[in-house]
């Protein structure tokens, strides 16, 4: 069974634990609204989980129960024993198919039809109680008998104390060691006392590690996650994590899953519009799903930020006044954000349709009570048509940060090792500083950057000439750099973390303090922070780009080519905008039958190219993933070497097909991929499931020579004039009317460059690529 | 039975701690500055294995601490989860209150009217009545917050 799986079962278990009273007691008394609510949230969590695997009939089953009690919150229906004993009667049958998962047995093959009937408020079917409560003890009996061996749990407070305890002989340890080095060499004592300190260290290790994941851990899941919503609603998304390194601790990233779970399918299903909806709104047609994780100051700062439609503000307020949440004149007099949170009460959604992906206004207050009881805080930030932001924020308590210890003056302080970039010391001919006005400016390797003295950060108004010190360089999250100028660089160490007082924290450039091997307290720089009251650098946060940025942001992607080697060791490049990801293949999966080769990945056989010489025999290859939002391909490489900006257009190179052209990257002549090409020229050799009918304007020349053998190199077929086929996608003049189009969808090309109005969708009808990908996004491929 | 009292001397006042918030008295031999933090924070100090913020409580209540000596002892609180060492004068003695906690009918003063919400009388006669979470916020902290 694997982790997630094992999770699944795990976590239904534990909360099948922890409603069995609510069960009883919500038995009789059915009208007890506080246990409807417990139940119905466990129904709704299994709902989602079932999300993840294939496990139709949990899923039928859990959302039956959810669309009864559903009913019964909304005070459309009454609770009766009838009600309680089908709704008891299907969370047994869960227990039992969810022991059956366990087992790695066959699920029962008892029918779910007569209990999800049963939950109809008409029905007929009367549960017996015998046989619902006979079923459930069985049930519960194997439940309780397996699962306990392969894992236990332990509650967070005892692996706290445990830390504790170890940091403290940790501590004792290193006096006893300073009392014994005084007292001079004693072999029969140190032999023994090295010894323990060994075993100690290692002690010290485990515990620590028991505690901390990173948070890639959590990442795993999602872009299939992604990938299954988006299919199923028939929308695009890309998904983009960042910062899958950041540590958490263990029970943070299972408190932090199910609400990021949460946010993401919300995010999908009512955020990121369908690709028709996102090209009429001018934007790019594949959803952006941003998952950024960072460490700031003493929390973990998750930002979940999409670029779809938005919080529809209006219809938030409404909603919560019809809900009862407050009277119209306490809601309008809140502020955008105060509205905006109210999304994050009891009962509020505000989709109209209730879909299987995001339910009923569980969702949200759930996910709020699940970070705030770890002392985290939640906040959400919308721009109507720009998107919204989730950004979740985490404590950081008992953290294992590395660290740099460094002095200033008589003191020490701690650097978190993940923003330093480079030190360099001041005195080294390779370093020259400059002041510009108030601010000092180190010039090193040929980089510019601000340096400030950690003195004059912490208040020295006459610290020691920069010359004289260590410079160290630090990075932002957002790229900036600057460097702290500090007196000497003592040592890394893995520092434990803890918050600080407010008093200490207000003065915003400690991040935490922490307790060194000797004892003593040390406190963690807030890097971040000291950049921002500095100016050193942007202001760090997890902001959204505007529109504007943004899309100066998608041109320069275009511009952002991917470096590689080839199988013959020759330099490529390819254009960042059709790389979907690298993966590493094993060579066995690769099958070449004359020119063709094909590669099986995901469960899809793909073609690759770029495999012209001989491939080894055995191992793995490693393979950019090329696609054009509907077909992919994969493009074999020895080695993926780094990513560069593209300064100038490429150099054509008229004899090969293959090639966009030639340019210089980094001071070295590197030929581009055309990927166009590649797309159209293997367009002809790929597999179709169907042959593809494309409409043209009638009795135009144009369309005929130009575009019809454009569209048959992509696979589709040219309609006759014969108006009854059914086609796959049409194609029409800006200036001509179309009547009937029926389901098919419907794009439009003009003859002039640039759109006749603002929000004019049409194409201009050169625009190859512009075609090739409506055409991909609106008939599917 | 009424509750028991930590007394102690600050700035030369007598000054009750409610008992039941004090953990324990340590010596604070080693203290790490904390620059820019408000005056009242002297710093970081290490128990066993944890960090206290050390307050100096004549500085809390807007008191030059050079003006009165110290013995160097401290009582270790806590305050919304984090641990603080408030540094006195001197710590006299524990005692119990002989009368319930009493609105004082004329002020102490603005700084100790902010930290105390009245006085109490022991055997060993009135003391001020100290509100631990008011002092840890120091003077400087509640100035920046009303401007």
């Amino acid at each position: 069974m694997d982790d997630l799986l094992a999770e699944f079962v795990a976590e239904t278990r534990e909360m099948l634990a922890a409603i069995e009273g609510e069960l009883v007691a919500w038995e009789a008394d059915p009208a007890d609204r506080a246990r409807l609510d417990a139940i119905f949230r466990f129904v709704h969590t299994v709902k989602g989980n079932c999300g993840f695997f294939d496990f139709p009939r949990l899923e039928q089953l859990s959302h039956a129960a959810e669309s009864a009690l559903a009913e019964v919150r909304a005070g459309r229906r009454q609770a009766g024993t009838h009600l309680v004993n089908a709704v008891l009667a299907v969370i047994d049958r869960i227990v039992e198919l969810v022991s059956a998962i366990e087992a790695g047995e066959e699920l029962p093959a008892s029918s779910d039809e007569r209990l999800i009937a049963a939950l109809e408020p008409d029905s007929e079917e009367e549960f017996l109680q015998a046989e619902a409560g006979s079923d459930s003890s069985s049930g519960r009996r194997t439940a309780s008998g397996t699962g306990a061996s392969r894992s236990i749990r332990l509650p967070v407070d005892l692996l706290d104390r445990l830390m504790s305890g170890i940091s403290d002989m940790v501590l004792a340890r290193n006096d006893l060691a300073r009392r014994l080095r005084e007292a001079g060499a004693q072999p029969t004592i140190d032999g023994p006392f090295e010894r323990l300190s060994g075993i100690l260290n290692d002690v010290r290790e485990g515990v620590t590690r028991m505690r901390m994941q990173r948070i890639e851990h959590l990442y795993n899941a999602l872009p299939r996650l992604v990938r299954d919503l988006s299919a199923e609603l028939g929308k695009q998304v890309m998904i983009d994590l960042q910062g899958g390194d950041v540590e958490l601790d263990r029970e943070m990233i299972e408190i932090v899953r199910d609400p990021l779970t949460h946010i993401i399918r919300n995010a999908i299903d009512h955020g990121i519009e369908a690709p028709s909806q996102r090209l009429a709104a001018g934007k790019r047609e594949i959803g952006l799903l941003t998952i950024a994780a960072r460490q700031a100051g003493n929390k973990i700062l998750i930002a979940v930020s999409d670029d779809g439609r938005g919080l529809d503000i209006d219809r938030i307020s409404a909603k919560a006044v019809a809900q009862g949440i407050g009277t119209k004149a306490e809601i309008d007099a809140l502020s955008h954000d105060q509205r905006l949170a109210l999304i994050f009460e009891p009962g509020l959604s505000t989709a109209d349709a209730v879909s299987e992906i995001s339910g009923r206004g569980v969702g949200m207050d759930v996910v709020r009570a699940n970070i705030e009881k770890v002392g985290g805080a939640i906040r959400v930030e919308s721009e109507s048509g720009q998107g919204s932001l989730f950004v979740l924020e985490l404590p950081l308590t008992l953290s294992i940060i590395a660290g740099l210890t460094v002095e200033c003056g008589p003191h020490r302080y701690a650097i978190p090792r993940s923003y330093i970039e480079e030190i360099a010391r001041g005195r080294s001919s390779a370093i020259t500083v400059e002041e510009l006005g108030d601010t000092s400016f180190v010039t090193f390797r040929g980089k510019r950057v601000p340096a400030i003295a950690l003195g004059k950060v912490l208040g020295d108004s006459s610290p020691p000439a920069l010359k004289a010190g260590v410079f160290v360089f630090v990075r932002l999250a957002n790229g900036d750099l600057f460097a702290l100028v500090v007196d000497r660089v003592l040592d890394n160490e893995d520092l434990v973390v803890k918050p600080l007082a407010p008093a200490v924290m207000a003065t915003g450039v400690y991040a935490g303090s922490t307790l060194l091997d000797d004892g003593n307290p040390i406190l963690m720089l807030d890097i971040p922070n000291i950049a921002a009251r500095h100016q050193l650098a942007s202001p760090l946060g997890t902001r959204r780009v505007p529109v504007a940025e943004k899309v100066a942001a998608e041109v320069s992607e275009a511009d952002r080519v991917i470096l590689f080697t080839d199988l013959s060791a020759r330099r490529r490049a390819v254009r960042m905008a059709a790389v979907q990801r690298i993966q590493s293949i094993d060579i066995a999966d690769l099958a070449r039958e004359g020119d063709q080769c094909r590669a099986s990945v995901d469960g899809l056989i793909l073609p690759v190219v770029g495999v012209d010489g001989p491939l080894p025999v055995e191992g793995r290859i490693v393979m950019l993933r090329l696609g054009d939002g509907a077909r992919e391909i994969l493009y074999a490489a020895r080695e993926v070497n780094d990513s560069a900006a593209l300064e100038s257009d490429p150099v054509p190179l008229p004899d090969d097909d293959l090639l966009e052209g030639t340019a210089l990257i980094d001071g070295t002549i590197t030929a581009i991929v055309d990927v166009h090409r590649l797309f159209a020229y293997d367009a002809d050799a790929l597999p179709r499931t169907r042959e593809r009918i494309c409409r043209l304007p009638e009795g135009d020349n144009w369309a005929r020579g130009f575009l019809g053998p454009m569209l048959r190199a992509a696979g589709y077929r040219i309609a006759d004039g014969d108006r009854d086929e059914v086609v796959d996608v049409i194609i029409a003049r800006d200036d001509e009317p179309v009547t009937e189009t029926g389901p098919a969808p419907l794009i439009r090309i003009r003859a002039d460059r640039e759109p006749a109005h603002p929000g004019d969708t049409s194409i201009y009808r050169y625009d190859r690529n512009a075609l090739l990908a409506a055409l991909g996004q609106r008939a599917g491929g | 039975m009424s509750d028991l009292y930590l007394l102690v001397q600050i700035a030369g006042r007598r000054a009750a701690i409610p008992g039941a918030l004090v953990q324990s008295v340590v010596e604070i031999d080693q203290v790490v500055p904390v620059p820019l933090a408000p005056p009242h924070v002297a710093g970081l100090a290490a128990l066993r294995s944890r960090a206290l913020t050390v307050i100096d409580t004549r500085a809390a209540i807007g008191i030059d601490p050079e003006q009165f000596g110290t013995e160097g002892r401290a009582a270790v609180v806590e305050v919304d989860g984090h641990g603080y060492a408030l540094l006195v004068d001197e710590v006299a003695d524990v005692a119990q209150a002989e009368a319930v906690a009493a609105k004082s009918d004329a002020t102490m003063g603005p700084e100790w009217d902010r930290i105390s919400p009245g006085r109490i009388e022991t055997s060993i006669g009135p003391a001020v009545l100290i509100d631990v979470a008011e002092l840890v916020m120091g003077c400087t902290q509640r100035r920046t917050k009303a401007a």
